[in-house]
């Protein structure tokens, strides 16, 4: 990083006193230091330190705020421990919000007073980015977006070849040569995404989503253009760079004259684009934007597809993916659409809205140099597994598979992490000539 | 009327002015725009942030910390029923209250009090509350402790009234200042977590989605 100029900082400090709304006004404000927040964060449950209790990442900003822009702190900044905005306070900031926090909002929602810390953990990731202190690992990965179309700059070639020999693998499977992986095709009725995990790690999940849509005659295409779901520039806190991200899909979705936009199952992707998606345009969006999540259940719930949940004899569990359920509001779904998959589902002790994190949100499998720590709190979400005595965690996130693979190989679980997709594909009744 | 009286009166229209500030200011500065296609009915949301989200059942911060939570209720009450014996002080009618009543008044401050040395004692002695704290935590309690007290020995012996409207007077400079400022700004976060929760359609959480 760069040296500390004065231009530099007040463009930091821009961010926590330009108020276009009263609400990061308010969870400034509002934090009393009870710290009753520190067991409903997975940080400090398994590394009770005073530095992981939530309210801490809190006042840090808040500190920062008070010591520019309230009266006690620029005048006593010591009564309230209003700190500079320095070399040392920009390390701990680093430290807190990129390198000790998902963003995952659990505890939010157990504060005793109703701080919005995930809010405010967003808020102070956006100051650190505004004077570029986003760390390398995150910022390589909001580059390869904007630079490739897709975090994992996959090549249109390779992208384009994997997915051919999916559909043959898929036309091969249902035997029908119109079972298709369409491309580019104008005026569908949905505009599926991927999380580029998929073309590039897990590529059997694209021809589950496909299967899904065969069976529901779904009129449907993926652009080549622009299909990665995933904006992590949500969790740089670089709001130009967010801007430009949606904007290329919402720009797609146009090209392609589609009706609906399809989000792949990613919990932070579908909330980038669902709900700030919009924000970051600065309008609302002239079509509808919905998760795969949803449209599997509205498909069952149709008549659409039919599934058969005896075929599944292992027993399923579900992990919630916090941007998904606790800050997107897909709840429900979820449970409806394993109730139809399998009849052996156990919940997780907590569970949907508040639900712990995997570890693995916020940005945190991108970073590399706080992968010692990530694999040290996802000991929450071992136990949680372990305890429903699963053998299958279905979760409808990529990142969440990606973590909870490297949790169960980390601690051991012998579990196998599933998308949704993945098990709607297999407890699939096809009609009889598609057999 | 005595100088302690209008030093009292002066000190609530100077804190009150100063609140109404703040509170303007917030009521300025409005809702977020939100351009995202809404989910929810945010009116139940706003209205179950404000009840059964504050639930001691759906909180950590109440059913993990429930001695904790406890003495935090009974001081906020002490701190609610000096509130309204200062206005009953300020106009005179405090005289009202008989003996039966002054007595439970003050026990139940004495209490109050109690818990709020308590929340003192914890914070100065667990290392990560310490940790969280500064100058202005302990200020606060200290005097929402001297207040509470203060109402209390005034009830019981009426020439306690210049100590009693000197600390209230501090107290009342003090409120929109450091963190007793959570008095309104709870309210606003409350709101605001309501219409974010209630936007997506998290909140109100049914029976089904937890
Ligand atoms: S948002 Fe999640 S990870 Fe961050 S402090 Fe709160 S509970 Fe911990
Ligand atoms: S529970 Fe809320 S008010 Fe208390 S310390 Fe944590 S963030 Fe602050």
């Amino acid at each position: 990083m760069g040296v500390l100029t004065e231009e530099i900082k007040q463009r930091g400090l821009e961010v926590l006193s330009s108020h276009g709304n009263s609400k990061l006004l308010t969870h400034l404000n509002s934090c009393v230091h009870c710290g009753l927040c520190s067991n409903s964060c997975v940080y400090y449950k398994v590394d009770a330190d005073e530095h992981y209790v939530p309210a801490k990442k809190v006042d840090i900003v808040a500190s920062i705020y008070r010591r520019y822009n309230t009266f006690l702190g620029k005048t006593l900044p010591k009564l309230t421990n209003a700190r500079d905005l320095d070399e040392t306070s920009i390390d701990e900031l680093v430290d807190l919000l990129f390198g000790s926090c998902t963003m995952c909002g659990r505890c939010t929602l157990h504060c005793s007073i109703g701080v919005d810390i995930g809010y405010v953990v967003r808020k102070g990731r956006e100051m650190l980015s505004a004077m570029g202190y986003v760390p390398k690992t995150l910022q390589a990965t909001v580059d390869a977006a904007i630079e490739t179309g897709n975090n994992m700059s996959i090549s249109t070639e390779e992208f384009v070849d994997t997915l051919k020999w999916l559909e043959d693998d898929l036309q091969y499977e249902l035997d029908d040569e119109n079972a298709n992986i369409p491309l580019n095709e104008k005026s569908k009725n949905v505009m599926y995404t991927l999380n580029p995990r998929e073309p590039k790690f897990f590529p059997l999940s694209i021809s589950a989503m496909a299967k899904v849509f065969y069976a529901a005659k779904e009129s449907w295409t993926l652009s080549t253009e622009m299909y990665d779901v995933t904006n992590y520039a949500f969790f740089s806190g670089n709001m130009d760079e967010a801007n430009i991200i949606a904007q290329r899909m919402d720009t797609e979705m146009k090209n392609l004259d589609a009706t609906k936009c399809v989000l792949a199952e990613c919990g932070h992707g579908s909330r980038a684009y669902k709900w700030e998606g919009p924000n970051y345009l600065g309008r609302k969006l002239p079509y509808e934007v919905t998760t795969s999540v949803e449209l599997l259940a509205q498909y069952i719930r149709d008549g659409r597809i039919k599934l058969d949940p005896e075929r599944l004899s292992e027993v399923v569990t579900l992990h919630d993916p916090c941007n998904l359920a606790r800050s997107g509001g897909v709840i429900e779904e979820q449970r409806y659409i394993l109730s139809h998959v399998t009849k052996n589902f156990v919940e997780m002790t907590p569970h949907g809205v508040d639900n712990f994190c995997c570890g693995g949100g916020g940005g945190q499998l991108a970073m590399s140099e706080y992968n010692e720590r990530r694999m040290k709190i996802a000991k929450v979400k071992a136990d949680q597994i372990k305890s429903t005595g699963a053998s299958i965690v279905a979760t409808p996130c990529h990142n969440c598979v990606d973590q909870l693979t490297q949790i169960d190989q980390h601690y051991k679980l012998g579990v196998k992490i599933m998308t949704l997709a993945e098990l709607v594909a297999d407890a699939l009744v096809l009609d009889e000539e598609k057999k | 009327m005595f100088w302690y009286h209008w030093m009292m009166i002066v000190s609530l229209a100077i804190s009150m002015l100063a609140c109404l500030a703040h509170i303007i200011k917030l009521i300025r500065l409005g809702k977020p725009i939100d351009y995202s296609q809404k989910a929810g009915d945010i009116s139940s949301a706003i209205k179950y942030s404000f009840t059964k989200a504050m639930s001691p059942a759906k909180k950590e911060s109440a059913y993990l910390h429930l001695p904790t939570y406890t003495a935090g209720i009974i001081y906020h009450l002490g701190t609610f029923l000096s509130i309204f014996l200062f206005f009953m002080i300020i106009l005179d009618l405090h005289e009202l209250l008989n003996t039966v009543l002054d007595i439970v008044i003050i026990g139940f401050l004495a209490l109050s009090t109690i818990s709020g040395i308590g929340i003192l004692i914890k914070r100065l002695s667990k290392k990560t509350l310490k940790a969280l704290s500064n100058p202005d935590d302990y200020i606060s309690n200290i005097l929402v402790n001297l207040y509470q007290l203060a109402t209390a020995y005034v009830l019981f012996d009426s020439s306690a009234i210049v100590i009693y409207t000197m600390i209230t007077s501090a107290l009342l400079l003090y409120l929109p200042l450091g963190k007793l400022k959570h008095a309104f700004y709870f309210f606003a976060a409350r709101y605001h977590l309501g219409y974010f929760y209630g936007w997506r359609n998290v909140w109100p959480i049914s029976n089904h989605k937890n």
